[in-house]
């Protein structure tokens, strides 16, 4: 590799870090705005929470990938915020570990932003995978929950069957495809519905259009047009204000589409030169 | 911002450490490697760190020991299981035989699970609603149509080892580019979630630790 080249492999990166922060810096562009979102994705949303009954009953599967995280992150904290808006009561578990981490932290942060602690409950980490899902349907055993004591008792009682309402926050390998084929088959009808990162769209999107999943958030787009509509009232400190920055992402994916190119033209040019210097000899 | 530390002292030191260490995995593309390797550490043992306390605290105390402290006879079965896990800790001193046993039974677990789950949970509810669409117009008909040609293609597409006609190496080789095609748009959905990850560290950084944006 040429010195030249060596510099650029080094001072690309550096230097895309440093465009993408002055356009972090920048205003927000209104031409950029992803609320404008018309594919239905948040009005779903919407609708499901809205014809959950008074005081519902909510089970996240939080299981985040904590590489996808910060995509779906604002609009999960919207998520939360809405159903304590309406009044829901939210338990939390999780098949993963990873998804356990960030659960923990989205607790916290619950905790910290004084959200109402006899609404929330932690139903911990379970295990074994798909075998834990089946589990869960089977029964559930809430640890020791000071200050969720009726909501634990309730869910301790009743088990799954409780719910009102599952949302799944995918991203690791136990996401709202294994809800759909573990959980689904073996409790009565509830609306599942998921939070996913972009990555996830093409495994997730078939369950929606079979209707398997009630609703979904899969996109950027589609989380940031939920964020708009959603209307939790006082609740909005735990909101996370503003999310991923149009301006940015937008030059981070034109300087990828371009290094792609870049390569592409790079093996034409060559394949090119090749024939014809077979044609000339 | 994250949202994901207070006010207090210990998050205040939180953020300048993960601010820190955000500082010298960036670094890592401008050729610093020593300091990153020690960060990929760091990661590599809070990670591990993690796994052990969640696993103690939330699986093998409250499922496993105290069930059985409590009625040591109530439930065989996790008798069974201990067994099985000292047969895994155990596997470098015991008999390949042995060994195998817990390994076996936790593969042949997760796949009658996965598959059974897969076949009732995926495929026979995505063909019916491939094959019955309600309101489906000529487009919905044709991109069902589409979905099944390419499907069929990219299955040829893995048949190996068995004697082919023109036609059928035809269709595994366009089936192979349609999943190539496949996998490159998948591609492009990671692009755009592993940069939005660079750009909640670089708002993280402007943001949370440097106070630079509100």
């Amino acid at each position: 590799m040429s010195e030249r080249r060596v510099s650029w492999a080094l001072l690309g990166p550096g230097l895309l870090v440093v465009v993408l922060g002055a356009a972090w810096l920048l205003p927000e562009l209104p031409a950029l705005g992803l609320e404008a979102s018309d594919d239905g994705a948040p009005a779903g949303m919407g609708a499901t929470f809205d014809e959950l009954g008074p005081d519902p009953l909510v089970l996240v599967g939080f299981d985040a990938d904590i590489g996808t995280y910060a995509e779906v992150r604002p609009t999960v904290r919207t998520v939360m915020a809405d159903l304590l808006a309406r009044d829901a009561r939210i338990a939390f578990v999780s098949l993963t570990v990873e998804g356990r981490a960030v659960a923990l932290a989205e607790q916290a942060r619950l905790e910290r932003a004084e959200a109402n602690a006899n609404r929330l409950l932690d139903l911990g980490l379970i295990p074994g995978a798909e075998a834990g899902l089946v589990d869960l349907t089977k029964g559930i055993r809430p640890g020791e929950n000071p200050t969720a004591q009726a909501f634990a008792r309730e869910v301790a009682a009743t088990g799954i069957a409780a719910f009102d309402a599952i949302v799944v926050v995918g991203g690791n390998d136990l996401g709202p495809r294994s809800w759909i084929e573990q959980v689904a088959p073996r409790i009565e009808p509830v609306p599942i519905v998921a939070i996913t990162p972009s990555v996830l769209l093409p495994e997730v999107l078939p369950y929606v259009a079979s209707g398997q999943l009630a609703a979904l958030l899969g996109t950027p787009r589609d989380g940031a047009a939920y964020r708009a509509t959603a209307e939790v009232g006082p609740l909005e400190r735990l909101v996370e204000p503003g999310g991923p920055r149009p301006l940015p992402v937008l030059i981070g994916l034109l300087v990828a589409l371009g290094v792609m190119g870049q390569a592409l033209v790079v093996r034409l040019i060559g394949a090119t030169r090749s024939l014809g210097d077979r044609d000339d000899a | 911002m994250s949202g994901l530390f207070g006010d207090g002292p210990a998050e205040v030191v939180g953020t300048w450490v993960a601010a820190l260490v955000t500082l010298v995995v960036l670094g890592s593309m401008l050729g610093e490697r020593r300091v990153f390797g020690w960060s990929q550490h760091l990661l590599a043992g809070l990670a591990t760190g993690f796994l052990a306390l969640v696993a103690i605290r939330e699986v093998i105390a409250p499922r496993l020991v105290e069930p059985l402290a409590a009625d040591p006879g109530g439930r065989p079965e996790l008798w069974g299981g201990v067994a099985l896990v000292a047969a895994a800790a155990a596997a470098p001193w015991l008999p390949r035989r042995i060994t195998a046993v817990p390994t076996s039974v936790a593969i042949g677990a997760l796949a009658a699970f996965a598959l059974a789950g897969a076949v009732v949970g995926t495929l026979l509810p995505q063909l019916g609603a491939a094959i019955a669409r309600p309101g489906g117009g000529l487009g919905a008909t044709a991109v069902g149509v589409i979905g099944a040609v390419v499907t069929g293609l990219v299955l040829i597409g893995f048949v190996h080892g068995v004697p082919r006609g023109r036609i059928l190496t035809s269709a595994a080789a366009v089936g192979r580019w349609l999943l190539i095609v496949g996998i490159g748009a998948w591609l492009g959905y990671l692009v755009l979630s592993r940069l939005i990850l660079l750009l909640d560290r670089i708002g993280f950084l402007l943001g949370d630790w440097l106070g630079l944006v509100p």
